[in-house]
């Protein structure tokens, strides 16, 4: 087994930590608000999950079994915004709380009241969310996309979608100033922003991304607002307005967003594969390039989701070649992570297991949104279930899976001690077999032809649907094993030392394990600084 | 006002952390601003 282990006393005797309710209510230290974004990601991730799987009941045979289709329909739309919102977006959250302080030898987030402010509007925006289910007309049923008129349609949910929608803006921009502010002004001296992890520089960007676009999404709801409660007519044609503005808008949101979810993945990787191969990362600074390519691309891209509403020629050729740009900086990435492990010496503990997982299955995911950026071809695939497993094999055995990798690799920095090891590997080999028996077969349905957002089907449907309800329910329980697993290892377990992987390299691992609550009050000296990148 | 450098590096650094916080919020009300002004006169 590649760590190391130690037997030494504890390091955060000295810590001071506050105790009780009060530390977490008005908790100031990144890494109690980077544990409180895990938790609430956790508990997300099993909100929308159940909801995944009474989707994925009712779809099991043709007909009408469960659920009525209105509730159907929620469930589509509203399992789309607790995993994105909720679970996806606030894991990347606690991760970057987690480890850019330690990563850049800063002994905080620079902004950590509004670090604090920014994680307490969460649980209130996702009590509002979730409060829809309960309320007469149901939760909104329109699709994540929210296209009006069918949104304005939504009945007393309406006002609790839009508010918990500002929230949940209002909670990321924060979030992601903290993030640009904190790597510009608080790197220690002798970090500059050419030898940062990967990691940092991925979330660096995708903090840009948000500040851009999160505000986008915000002006596009407070519109729908108005027009349902005042009386404009921004989205109406009978009032001069044009609801194809809205997917504008939205999607001017929404295609970088999926870079938001996205990029930080990459970064996590760039960590993993390297320490793994035992080899520096290969080609940091394209690697850095590429990131930076790919947001770039990400805010000219936006109307290949909007191909079949109609535009000129010119239009559908320009998202059409612009979409297809994007696969040359993901190229350089892939190809760069396959060098990197090119006469390594590699070894396969769970994050290796997963970042290898992510590889092979976010390509497929990159490779079907190569065929759905070809515009003749979308008029064909929009809106069939190929879309669906096309978005779910990037968003799923990419960010989700990423998001694994990354917790498994920096557990026992967090908690000092290793976790059950083969437990997480079977989690590895359960998610990635049922993963695929859920999403792949959603390709050959979507090809032939089946619509996404039904709740029934023709019967010609039947036997992948079947398939892919039961990948579903495994992939699904199978996911219990993660958090016993942390409940495991946090419980107890062999202690690790400071460099918990052999070939881990950053300054996170000049630190002692478990983290002190208070790391890098004084700045790593140069010495310190170069004794991390070296490994 | 204290001579000890690491203060003052202490003082520009808080005072560069402002700055940037207040720059970034501004740009992201100028995104949710120009939208919606955007929408307004595509409207008109």
């Amino acid at each position: 087994m590649a760590t190391t282990t130690v037997h030494n006393a504890d390091h955060d005797h000295h810590d001071h930590k506050p105790h009780g309710i009060g530390r977490w209510l008005f908790a100031t230290n990144h890494k109690d608000i980077g544990t409180m974004y895990l938790v609430f990601a956790c508990i997300m991730f099993f909100v929308g999950g159940t909801m995944a799987l009474i989707i994925r009941t009712e779809l099991f045979q043709p007909g009408l079994q469960f659920v009525d289709p209105q509730f159907f329909n929620s469930m589509t739309t509203m399992h789309a915004l607790v995993m994105i919102f909720g679970a996806v977006m606030p894991a990347w959250t606690g991760l970057a709380n987690w480890m850019i302080p330690m990563q850049v030898g800063a002994p905080d987030m620079a902004l950590p009241r509004l670090n604090n402010f920014s994680f307490w509007i969460l649980p209130f925006a996702f009590t509002l969310l979730l409060a829809t289910l309960f309320v007469p007309g149901g939760a909104p049923a329109g699709g994540w996309t929210m296209y009006p008129p069918l949104m304005l349609q939504t009945g007393d949910a309406f006002p609790f979608v839009i508010f918990a929608i500002h929230l949940m803006g209002a909670s990321s921009i924060l979030g992601a100033i903290n993030v640009v502010v904190t790597v510009m002004n608080m790197r220690a001296p002798g970090v500059g922003l050419l030898n940062m992890p990967l990691f940092v520089w991925t979330w660096l960007i995708t903090a840009y991304l948000l500040i851009a676009t999160m505000p986008v999404l915000a002006g596009g709801v407070t519109m729908l607002l108005t027009d349902h409660f005042f009386g404009t007519t921004f989205f109406a044609a009978s009032g001069g307005g044009d609801p194809v503005m809205y997917q504008h808008i939205f999607w001017f949101f929404g295609h970088p967003e999926v870079y938001i979810l996205i990029l930080p993945a990459f970064g996590i990787i760039s960590e993993i594969i390297p320490t793994f191969s035992r080899k520096p990362l290969f080609g940091y600074g394209a690697m850095v390039y590429a990131t930076a390519s790919i947001a770039f691309l990400s805010f000219i891209v936006w109307a290949h989701h909007m191909f079949t509403v109609g535009m000129p020629l010119a239009g559908q050729l320009f998202f059409m070649l612009s979409t297809m740009l994007i696969a040359i900086p993901t190229g350089v990435k892939v190809f760069n992570w396959t060098a990197t492990m090119w006469r390594g010496s590699l070894t396969f503990e769970p994050p290796m297991l997963f970042a290898l997982s992510f590889l092979f299955l976010f390509t497929i995911g990159g490779f079907s949104g190569l065929m759905l950026a070809i515009v003749p071809a979308d008029f064909q695939y929009q809106d069939t279930y190929f879309v669906v497993a096309h978005f779910h094999y990037v968003l799923v055995p990419g960010a989700v899976f990423a998001i694994m990798a990354g917790v498994y690799y920096w557990l026992p920095k967090w908690t000092g001690k290793m976790y059950d090891m083969r437990l997480a590997t079977w989690h590895f080999w359960i998610s990635t077999i049922g993963v695929n028996i859920l999403f792949f077969p959603q390709h050959f349905l979507g090809l032939a032809g089946m619509p996404r957002r039904i709740p029934d089907y023709a019967t010609q449907f039947a036997d992948w649907n079947m398939v892919s309800s039961i990948g579903a329910f495994i992939f699904g329980f199978s996911q219990l094993m993660f958090p016993y697993i942390i409940w495991k290892c946090v419980r107890g377990g062999e202690k690790v030392g400071s460099r918990v992987w052999e070939g881990a390299h950053g300054l996170e691992w000049e630190l002692p394990s478990p983290a002190p609550y208070h790391s890098w009050e004084t700045p790593p000296s140069l010495e310190v600084i170069a004794r991390g990148a070296e490994h | 006002m204290s001579s000890d450098p690491r203060t003052s590096y202490d003082a520009t650094r808080r005072a560069r952390v402002r700055r940037t916080a207040i720059v970034l919020g501004l740009v992201a009300l100028g995104f949710y601003l120009g939208f919606i002004a955007l929408s307004v006169s595509r409207a008109q």
